[in-house]
């Protein structure tokens, strides 16, 4: 035992991040399935149920697919702003002030043409997301002031805006005992591609690529990654540090905010408290389970998407949604472990 | 009685492929002071590491006082009287003096720490209050400190990695004296890491020489070896080139007018009154202890530092004004001291650090090219020879020389008529060294004038025409290569002018 | 003669600022010997949970604050392990670690939302409407003179303890601090568990006498405000006080704006404590210039052989 020593690794595995997640998902399992036996369910029959709701059915996998998108977009928002090594905790505010947005301008314009309203109105909810972002990125750059707890207030401050908004001045006096906002028009519905998938999985498609172009195709992506890994070098290549990490900040926030406004023109069609059920949490080990890499969070969000429905619908059976967020933040807690695996080695020290 | 108090053998130790030690065999005798010499990266460090605990070996064994030790971590190393001075300060900055001597476990002066520090006080000839935090102490000081460290936790095996790097020539001496009292008063083993022949001489009985990880020389006696001896053993057969100074030089290049710049946080001068010209075809020196303003004064020429008083011009132009974008368009390249962290981004891949200097110029809108960057990163690797694993790979993976290679390829690659290259072998084995010598002077006979940053002497005798010396940010000295000489540079690099 | 609005006020401040102090004195702790854990939101919330159902089911009520002091403290030995043993990212695991501890005390707290408690944290003193400050201080939950206790105490294993001051060393220079021969693993892992059972007795304060009961997310950001407590009060035990009763003014004085003559929407005032702590976020780093006291090696990960 006592010559059992810890040595660094000096190459990992270039597919370590994606097997630590393939390894952590299957120990966040069993860890479901031990929750689940104390609670006298059957795992097996719980995850084939869920299984079977979440994918079983062109319908079943249109509503994954669609709880995949706000994972997905504000996935790849936060993905964007870590490239030059910051953390966006408010992705949860950024989708409901996206929503807001789109509410806001549904209100106060009027367009003939419904695909250019629809068009303006997903440009309003990007728009929302990057405003969402403003202070914590104005103080982080001007003040430096620490991203993570600002990003994260500003989720309590525009949840309290919702509140306010839906009891207040957008308050449905149709909506009785569920304060919400009035509904948006049909001609701003958001089309649906085939089943109940929603045209926005298209647009998250399309994002992907672009987060993927912008991250690691453009110059942008370059200076970003220059300016993550060291502010020195950024000022000795003559890149200015502050406003790429600005810029990637807006950037991100919009993309959260866009999920937002798919949401509400293709799910909820209104402004309430639904129109994220803490997507902009599970962004966050969506993102940071892939390493933050797009196409990883367009995979690992669409099989999240699948868990959150599986997770909803299970409840019909007395076992808890929370079930859930416990497989997905065990999945990663899983996956950092296995990766220490791929970073250190154990080895044996002969002593002769 | 026994032979040694410390004995080491067949150790092996390596960094992914970098075989650091191999095979190492070293053995100390009690209250003596033992010279351990080699070119940087021949794994002198490793192996202090090793006997303090801090790396794990992966083979061989280790006997104190001829007992056989299972595993070492720092504290076991620590009470078995092995303490270490990093070659590296490893102080904790915002504490004071007293709380860096009395926070080991192995303190002995727990009780008596005022009389313990006094008398050592007076053994080092340090005159500051215990209660002085270490930010606040100069480099000589912090350095004192560290030595006393070993004592306050009572190591009888002191292993000091290169102490003197950091000191004066005046310092360094009274080092000396010091750990002569030390060796004979408290029979304290010391080990004494350095490549200046000098000191082995000055400081040591017994001499042992580490080269690519391994010992070439075990035990000598340092009075009966020659030097020409030593550095052949350090060395290896590697002839050092001597280099022609007597290319032709041009028009002016580069020239700097009365620089002054005041640090804002300390409101304190780091520059004043810096003049000076480079011609086309030239190499000038910059000789000096660290911390003189060398950084600084890079950095203005560079236009990284942008808050300062005086005239920079480049190529006819004044460029005073102007960002680093621009001076780098009038072809200024800048190979600054620290390697990785300003010249090299670490956690970015080796591809994205290898455009760092020119992506602006290949952009196509928005749009960087894989292809056109990669082929750029692969005509770097064959021209200079860099070892890389792959174009993905994280930039910390290469070795020391190969990063410096390709930092200083990326630098160079443009054939630059204005060079700044600060510090630009420090911690280089020989060989790499060599390499980035002829880079320059390559690049010189191609018409570039080079500013050339440097602490060691022998690098700035034997690549410059002209030395300025540089202490507290003014230049103190300014030399043709013929007349100087190693003793009239060193003195004014103390701060003597007569 | 004191207004009896402004005795409520000055009781409901000392109240909502134990709950914030306790949490973020035990962040402080954990982040002095250099971990950063941003899991407080979530071990506040286990602490709760835990508490609370002990409390349900034994009505010992001693006994429930153990409970939900260790299973916080067990809980933050995930983040422990992740990033002290296995070195893994900090800021990753912290955020993990909310996320997990807000879905595991969902879970655990499911049958619970909207059961009673038979007994609760007492005060000390069997006043029940103080007339005065004197009694107002002296009339107040066991939990606040707890608090005082640490306050007191960790100031003087920081400062005055040998203990105190080699954790400080590690979070400061882990290299240096390994180098003299302290462990830092331990040093690391013992900090980070203290900081959770802290958590955890903020989280028993809340379910078990601020607010008697258990709701889903009842921490509500309290436990984020806590972390910014700790950069506001510059990793000071006494000034994280300070501005704990600063923060409890806030959340104290808000609600009761409407009895002031002020009138302002329920759902605004709901938010402003978050508006407000960026808001000394931001004033604070212009004012200290970027000085913040912050241990320096915060969110390093340490190995040994590491350049
Ligand atoms: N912690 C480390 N990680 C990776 N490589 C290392 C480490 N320490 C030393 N090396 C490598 O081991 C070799 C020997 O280094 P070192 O012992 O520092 O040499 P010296 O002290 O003689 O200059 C070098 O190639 C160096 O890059
Ligand atoms: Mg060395």
């Amino acid at each position: 035992m006592n010559n059992l020593k810890l040595f660094k690794r000096q190459t990992v595995n270039e597919l370590s991040t994606f097997y630590s997640f393939l390894i952590g998902f299957i120990i966040a399992i069993i860890i479901g399935s031990i929750i689940l036996l104390i609670q006298d369910k059957n795992p097996i029959d719980t995850f084939s149920l869920m299984l079977r709701l979440s994918v079983g059915s062109i319908k079943s996998l249109s509503s994954s697919l669609n709880k995949a998108i706000p994972l997905i977009l504000a996935g790849l928002g936060i993905s964007i702003i870590n490239s030059v090594k910051l953390w966006n905790i408010g992705a949860e505010g950024q989708i409901f002030l996206g929503a807001i947005a789109v509410n806001f301008i549904y209100i106060n314009t009027q367009f003939n043409s419904p695909s250019f309203h629809i068009l303006v109105l997903l440009l309003a909810g990007f728009v929302g997301g990057s405003v969402c972002i403003l202070i914590p990125a104005i103080t982080k750059v001007v003040f430096g002031v620490n991203e993570i707890i600002t990003t994260l207030l500003t989720n309590y401050i525009v949840f309290g805006v919702t509140i306010y908004l839906i009891n207040g001045p957008w308050k449905d006096p149709k909506s009785l005992n569920f304060p919400a906002a009035a509904y948006v028009g049909e001609e701003v519905f958001l089309p649906t591609i085939f089943g109940k998938l929603s045209f926005g999985f298209l647009i998250c498609i399309l994002f992907t690529f672009l987060a993927h172009y912008l991250k690691n195709k453009s110059v942008f992506g370059f200076e970003m990654r220059i300016a993550g890994g060291s502010a020195m070098t950024a000022v000795y290549a003559g890149i200015n540090a502050k406003q790429k990490a600005f810029i990637a900040m807006l950037i991100g926030g919009g993309f959260a905010g866009l999920a937002g406004a798919i949401e509400l023109l293709s799910q909820t069609h209104r402004v309430s408290t639904g129109i994220s059920q803490g997507f902009g949490y599970t962004a966050i080990i969506v993102a940071a389970i892939t390493g933050m890499r797009p196409f990883g969070i367009f995979l690992v969000g669409s099989l999240f998407g699948a868990l959150s429905i599986g997770g909803s619908v299970i409840q019909t059976i007395g076992v808890s949604t929370y079930i859930a967020d416990i497989i997905q933040a065990s999945t990663l807690f899983g996956a950092l472990i296995i990766q220490f695996f791929f970073n250190y080695q154990i080895k044996r020290v002969d002593d002769d | 009685m026994k032979k040694y108090i410390l004995e080491v053998k067949n150790i092996s130790k390596s960094f992914g492929n970098v075989k650091a030690l191999e095979d190492v065999n070293f053995y100390l005798q009690k209250g003596k002071i033992h010279g351990l010499l080699g070119e940087n990266g021949a794994g002198k460090s490793s192996l202090m590491n090793i006997l303090s605990g801090i790396y794990q070996p992966e083979k061989g064994s280790i006997f104190i006082n001829d007992i056989k030790q299972k595993s070492l971590d720092p504290e076991s190393a620590s009470e078995l009287g092995i303490g270490m001075v990093h070659q590296e300060f490893r102080l904790i900055e915002s504490f004071s003096i007293k709380d860096n001597l009395t926070l080991s476990k192995a303190n002995i002066y727990k009780d008596n720490f005022k009389e313990a520090y006094e008398k050592y006080c007076e053994i080092f000839s340090l005159s500051v209050s215990p209660e002085k935090l270490i930010a606040q102490l100069s480099v000589g000081e912090k350095q004192k400190i560290e030595i006393m460290k070993l004592i306050f936790k009572n190591s009888n095996i002191m292993l000091l990695d290169e102490p003197t790097a950091v000191l004066t020539p005046q310092e360094t001496d009274q080092l000396r004296i010091s750990l002569e009292r030390l060796s004979e008063e408290d029979e304290k083993t010391i080990v004494l890491i350095s490549h200046k022949l000098k000191e082995i001489r000055d400081f040591t009985e017994k001499v042992f020489v580490m080269k690519n990880g391994k010992m070439v020389a075990e035990d000598l006696s340092t009075v009966n070896v020659t030097d020409d001896n030593l550095v052949e053993l350090m060395m290896g057969r590697i002839q050092k080139s001597i280099i022609d100074k007597s290319n032709k030089t041009g028009d002016t290049k580069l020239s700097v007018e009365s620089i002054e710049y005041i640090d804002k946080v300390s409101n304190y001068k780091i520059l004043e009154d810096i003049n000076l010209e480079i011609k086309a075809g030239e190499i000038l020196g910059i000789a000096g202890v660290s911390g003189n303003g060398q950084v600084e004064l890079a950095n203005i020429i560079s236009g990284i530092e942008s808050d300062y008083s005086g005239k920079i011009i480049i190529n006819n132009k004044d460029v005073s004004q102007k960002g680093v974008k621009s001076r780098k368009k009038l072809n200024l390249s800048y190979i600054p001291e620290n390697r990785l962290g300003v010249g090299l981004a670490p956690g970015v891949s080796v591809l994205d650090n290898s455009i760092v200097r020119d992506y602006f110029k290949t952009r196509l809108g928005p749009h960087l090219s894989r292809s056109k960057t990669e082929t750029y990163l692969e005509s770097l690797i064959k021209k200079f020879s860099i070892k890389a694993p792959n174009s993905k790979a994280e930039i910390s993976t290469l070795s020391g020389g190969n990063m410096q290679k390709l930092l200083m390829g990326r630098e160079l690659v443009s054939n630059p008529e204005v060079i700044i290259a600060s510090q630009p072998t420090r911690g280089l084995d020989v060989n790499a060294v060599e390499a980035i010598h002829t880079l320059l002077v390559d690049q010189r006979d191609m018409g570039s004038a080079i500013l050339l940053i440097s602490e060691d002497l022998d690098e700035l005798f034997k690549l410059s025409n002209r030395l300025h010396v540089m202490y507290e940010g003014k230049i103190v000295k300014s030399l043709d290569i013929d007349t100087a000489d190693i003793n009239n540079v060193g003195l004014a690099m103390a701060g003597v002018i007569e | 003669m004191i207004d009896i609005q402004l005795i409520g006020l000055l009781n409901a401040t000392l109240q909502a600022a134990t709950l914030l102090f306790i949490a973020a004195l035990g962040e402080l702790i954990t982040e002095k010997s250099g971990i950063l854990n941003l899991g407080v939101e979530g071990m506040i919330s286990v602490g709760a949970v835990t508490g609370f159902m002990t409390a349900i089911n034994t009505e010992n009520i001693f006994f429930a604050v153990l409970v939900g002091v260790l299973s916080s403290s067990v809980f933050a030995s995930i983040h422990a392990l992740v990033t002290v043993v296995l070195k893994q990212d900090q800021t990753v695991s912290g955020l993990i670690l909310t996320i997990l501890g807000l879905a595991l005390s969902s879970l655990l707290g499911k049958n619970y939302v909207g059961r009673k408690l038979v007994t609760k944290l007492e005060s000390v003193t069997s006043i029940t409407e103080p007339s005065n400050i004197i009694e107002v201080l002296i009339s107040q939950n066991i939990i606040f003179y707890v608090a005082i206790v640490l306050m007191i105490g960790t100031s003087f294993l920081l400062k005055r303890t040998m203990f105190g001051r080699r954790l400080e060393a590690v979070g400061e220079d882990s290299k240096s601090s390994d180098s003299m021969g302290l462990k830092v693993a331990k040093t690391q892992f013992i900090a980070t568990c203290v900081g959770g059972a802290f958590a955890g007795l903020s989280g028993v304060y809340l379910t078990l006498s601020y607010v008697p009961y258990w709701t889903d997310n009842m921490t509500s950001g309290r436990g984020w405000i806590a972390l910014a407590l700790v950069i506001f009060g510059g990793w000071k035990p006494y000034r994280t006080a300070l501005g704990a009763i600063l923060f409890g003014f806030l959340e104290a004085l808000v609600p009761r704006l409407q009895t002031y003559g002020f009138e302002l929407s329920p759902y605004i005032v709901k938010i402003t404590p978050y508006v407000i702590t960026i808001l000394v976020l931001v004033i604070l780093t212009i004012y200290k210039g970027g000085k913040t006291g912050a241990p320096k090696n915060i969110g390093v990960p340490f190995f040994r052989e590491n350049r």
